[in-house]
């Protein structure tokens, strides 16, 4: 099949047969067409060429009775001595040609019945019925004609004037014919010959003829009968070629596009041609062949109703010729047409038609044009002049609607219109605001549907929706970053814990194996505080990773401060007095109650007095109050620094930042941090304050009732 | 003559506590992974127990689990991790005692000390009239003798009156203004501060490491209590 389709011979032969059966169709069409008034008509009589050959008959007639009345005419005026020095001349060629007309009308040479009666029809002239025969039971129809005789329409016989324009002699020698007649008018002539001034002719033909007679109406029902048979075997002619060619055209179709050794639909230099400018050229064409074929028809037409042309030997191949000619003219057509259908089929075929449609793709530019005009356009543009277009509309359809209904109806349509439009913005307006809450209220996963939204807004939406996808990354990058960050630590923290216990453990040997070198005992001195510290740090760093990244697990309860003071107290009163300062405690009246995790809060506690232990200056007092209101408890910690404080209080509860830049002391730098980290996870604030030397943290809890 | 089974797969962690542990008299045993040590308790006679949890092929909870299945010889764990789930974990598993990394080798050694005493000469201490007990802590009040580990330890009045009330009330929590009522026989108005003071000496005598109590606690902001079953 796929073979078929893209085979050039078939495609030819195709083409071939489509022109052929093209052609044959279009002959049988055209004899169709040409039989067609056969058809329809009921008798041969109705037809055309019988009414062009039955006028022709009456005129041939009623010149050969003028004819004879002009012989009797003629005739007086030789007998009374009147007439011109020609006049037997002239009498002579009338005499003939009435005779001619006499056999020409005679009954065995024409199916022509009449009888020529005066207007009173009391006298018959002349017929050519038979005695006793009625002219109405002999023809079909009768037909009457009423006239006057003109005998001087043709005055001036063939040898009056030999020369001259006969028609303007007619006319000069009007005058001088009234002469020769002796000043007497010519009815009264005719009065005086007896010849009546009004005549009736009653003419007609039989229905049936026959082939006794060969006339012209013979030659008309002739044609008349044959053709009437032949009419069908023209239509089943017609209907047959015209089959195998739309059968040939399909086929066309079906191969069109498709070429052997190719695969898809293949493009020719036609589908190179806009498709309109194309169908406009074959279109043109096909009108003027069609129109030339109408012309060619109509031709052939009033050939074959002309009865003279009938009865010519060469008719038949003349008009055989014409007929060709005509279908020649529709083949033409029919090419112009397959033409058209093959190129739109490819296209189609190839989905190239809009694209090499010159239309479409003006239509398609300007529409983009206008489309990308109004869509650039800044949004306030796009109200201003939106709203002027409107303004503008309204108040010409407003005054065109004071005379015309019409235009009333268009500016209802019109607001109408505008309704829904507000509303679709409306409707968008509060999606995108239920959206952005949506996303607001915390669900950055949250996506605004922007499904038939109107542009400017689905920017919007879209805009917003990137944002929350982006603030989603981020947050979620946050997160991830943290936990690795906080599991980083803690990982690197147990990795260096192992060989810090090695080294803990052989430093302590070294110590044991007694060395006399005094400096040889420094050293390790050295290397075991040293490594203490380090011990110290790396469990700081783990606690304070934990706790800023909230990995520990908090549970609060019910916290004594008095108690947990007096605890803390016990825990580094001896400790402080070793480093010369006095810790005053200022507590309320009775257990102040709050909510904290107690172990957390003690590190908390713990953290502020050893930073006191470690840089509190000597001998001065560390003051811990305790105050508690509105809901809530404060934790005083102040000491005077040995070193002056020349960081400001945020930075100090930055991880790794002490009072004093030497780091020679020491601590880890975390305490603070931890501090802090540990009472904003139990729900509380911890704020720090620098007064010159004065180093004052503030530890604020939740009061329990 | 205590053979004590060593195992961590830090070799230098290994043959420091066995130095320190072969100084104070002990024989070791090595093993550097879970499994070797399965293997080397069942291949000695072995007393006591060191393990690391960090181990490849095996590690310590599991070798720990596995051990358990028939031996109640005493193990202390090894750990460089110090969240509390690893230790009641271990705990639970049927280990004895813990020690964090990096650990202070006087601290290895005393606790090596204790779980022995426990697992060789406590074993059937008579529990006379008076005798009040908990864990290693053990309490005449007739003779006014407080031992740990069998070990006699000398407290002051106010710190035995003070361990008296908490071991006769094991897992109760005592505020200082309780104790202080209790022990000083006088309504507590500000001077129970004191009370802390003793707790942590006391803690200093009972304790191991008092930075990390086992038997007397502190449970901060509501007071002091003797865990119960220890």
């Amino acid at each position: 099949m796929k073979k078929l389709q893209s085979s050039a011979a078939a495609k030819a032969c195709a083409i071939l047969l489509l022109l052929i059966s093209a052609f044959g169709a279009a002959m049988f069409g055209v004899r169709a067409v040409l039989a067609f008034q056969y058809v329809t008509e009921e008798s041969w009589q109705s037809s055309a060429g019988y009414y062009d050959a039955l006028e022709r008959r009456r005129q041939e007639l009623k010149k050969g009775i003028d004819l004879s009345y002009q012989v009797d005419e003629l005739t007086w005026q030789i007998e009374t001595g009147a007439a011109g020095p020609l006049a037997y001349a002239d009498l002579e060629v009338f005499q003939e040609q009435a005779a001619q007309v006499k056999e020409h009308f005679a009954r065995n040479n024409t199916w022509f019945r009449f009888r020529v009666v005066s207007s009173d029809g009391t006298e018959v002239l002349s017929t050519n019925l038979k005695e006793g025969e009625a002219l109405s039971k002999v023809v079909r129809e009768v037909q009457y004609y009423s006239f006057e005789p003109q005998a001087q329409v043709e005055n001036g016989g063939p040898y009056d004037d030999g020369n001259g324009d006969a028609s303007s002699k007619a006319d000069g020698e009007k005058g001088a014919g009234a002469a020769q007649g002796g000043d007497v008018p010519q009815d009264k002539v005719w009065e005086w010959l007896g010849l009546p001034a009004r005549l009736v002719l009653e003419y007609g033909v039989p229905e049936e003829v026959s082939l006794s007679v060969q006339d012209e109406f013979y030659h008309i029902w002739r044609t008349w009968e044959l053709e009437r048979t032949a009419f069908h075997e023209y239509l089943t002619g017609f209907v047959c070629m015209g089959a195998l060619a739309l059968a040939a055209l399909i086929w066309v179709l079906w191969t069109s596009g498709h070429k052997s050794g190719e695969d898809g639909i293949v493009l020719t230099w036609q589908e190179k041609v806009f498709f309109d400018v194309y169908a406009a050229v074959l279109a043109a064409a096909g009108v003027f062949l069609l129109a030339a074929a109408i012309w060619a028809v109509e031709q052939v037409y009033w050939v074959h109703n002309n009865v003279w042309n009938l009865m010519s030997e060469d008719f038949e191949f003349y008009a055989g010729l014409g007929v060709m000619g005509a279908a020649g003219l529709l083949t033409g057509t029919a090419a112009a047409g397959t033409l058209l259908l093959r190129t739109l089929t490819v296209r189609v075929k190839a989905g190239v038609l809009a694209k090499t449609t010159l239309l479409c793709r003006v239509a398609a530019w300007m529409a983009r044009t206008i489309h990308d005009f109004v869509r650039f356009l800044p949004f306030t543009w796009k109200v201003v002049l939106g709203f002027g277009v409107y303004v503008v509309l309204t108040f010409w359809l407003t005054m065109r609607g004071r005379y015309d209904g019409f235009f009333i109806m268009i500016d209802f349509f019109l607001q109408l219109v505008l309704l829904l439009f507000l509303a679709w913005w409306a409707y968008g307006y509060y999606r995108l605001r239920r959206g952005t809450k949506t996303i607001a209220g915390g669900d950055l996963e949250y996506q605004i549907d922007t499904k038939r939204m109107p542009y400017d807004l689905r920017l919007q939406a879209e805009d917003l929706n990137n944002i929350s996808v982006g603030l989603a990354g981020a947050v979620d990058e946050k997160m991830k970053s943290e936990r690795f960050k906080a599991e980083l630590i803690t990982n690197v923290s147990h990795d260096l814990k192992t060989p810090l216990t090695s080294i803990i453990n052989y430093v302590n040997l070294l110590k044991s194996t007694g060395q006399s070198d005094p400096k040889a005992v420094e050293y390790i001195e050295v290397l075991d505080r040293k490594s203490q510290r380090l011990k110290k740090l790396t469990e700081d760093l783990v606690e304070a990773s934990k706790a800023s990244t909230g990995a520990l697990s908090v549970v609060r309860e019910k916290i004594g401060m008095g108690q947990l003071i007096d605890q803390a107290m016990g825990e580094w009163e001896e400790k402080l007095t070793d480093r010369k300062l006095t810790l005053v405690t200022t507590l309320p009246e009775g257990e102040t109650w709050v909510y904290a995790d107690g172990r957390h809060l003690w590190r908390v506690l713990d953290n502020l007095l050893s930073n006191c232990a470690k840089y509190a200056m000597e001998g001065t007092r560390v003051y811990l109050d305790l105050e508690r209101g509105k809901g809530q408890v404060v934790l005083l910690v102040k000491n005077i620094s040995r070193e002056p404080l020349n960081v400001p209080a945020e930075r100090l509860m930055e991880r790794f930042v002490r009072g004093e830049e030497s780091r020679s002391t020491e601590g880890s730098g975390l305490g603070l941090s931890i501090a802090r980290s540990l009472t904003e996870l139990q729900g509380g604030s911890f704020d720090l304050a620098v007064d010159g030397d004065l180093f004052k943290a503030i530890v604020t809890l939740p009061q329990a009732t | 003559m205590y053979t004590i089974l060593i195992c961590d797969d830090d070799r230098d962690i290994v043959s420091a506590l066995d130095i320190y542990l072969t100084s104070e008299g002990y024989q070791t045993v090595k093993a550097y992974n879970g499994k070797e040590a399965v293997r080397a308790a069942e291949t000695h006679e072995i007393h006591l127990i060191l393990m690391d949890i960090m181990m490849p092929e095996l590690d310590g909870i599991r070798a720990t689990a596995k051990l358990r299945e028939g031996s109640n010889v005493p193990i202390i764990l090894l750990t460089a991790k110090s969240e509390d789930t690893d230790k009641i974990l271990g705990l639970n598993i049927g280990a004895d005692d813990y020690i964090t990394k990096p650990f202070n080798p006087l601290e290895v050694i005393a606790r090596v000390k204790s779980q022995l005493r426990r697992y060789t000469a406590l074993g059937g201490a008579e529990k006379g009239t008076g005798l009040i007990t908990a864990g290693p802590i053990a309490m005449d009040d007739s003779a006014k003798v407080v031992t740990v580990d069998g070990e006699p330890i000398s407290l002051t009045p106010i710190e035995y009156n003070i361990l008296k009330l908490l071991l006769s009330h094991p897992g109760q929590v005592f505020s200082s203004a309780q104790i202080y009522e209790q022990v000083w026989n006088d309504p507590a108005y500000g001077s129970e501060n004191m009370v802390a003071v003793h707790i942590r000496h006391l803690r200093e005598k009972i304790e191991i490491n008092p930075a990390e109590p086992r038997y007397l606690k502190v449970v901060w902001g509501l007071g002091y209590k003797i865990e119960k079953g220890a």
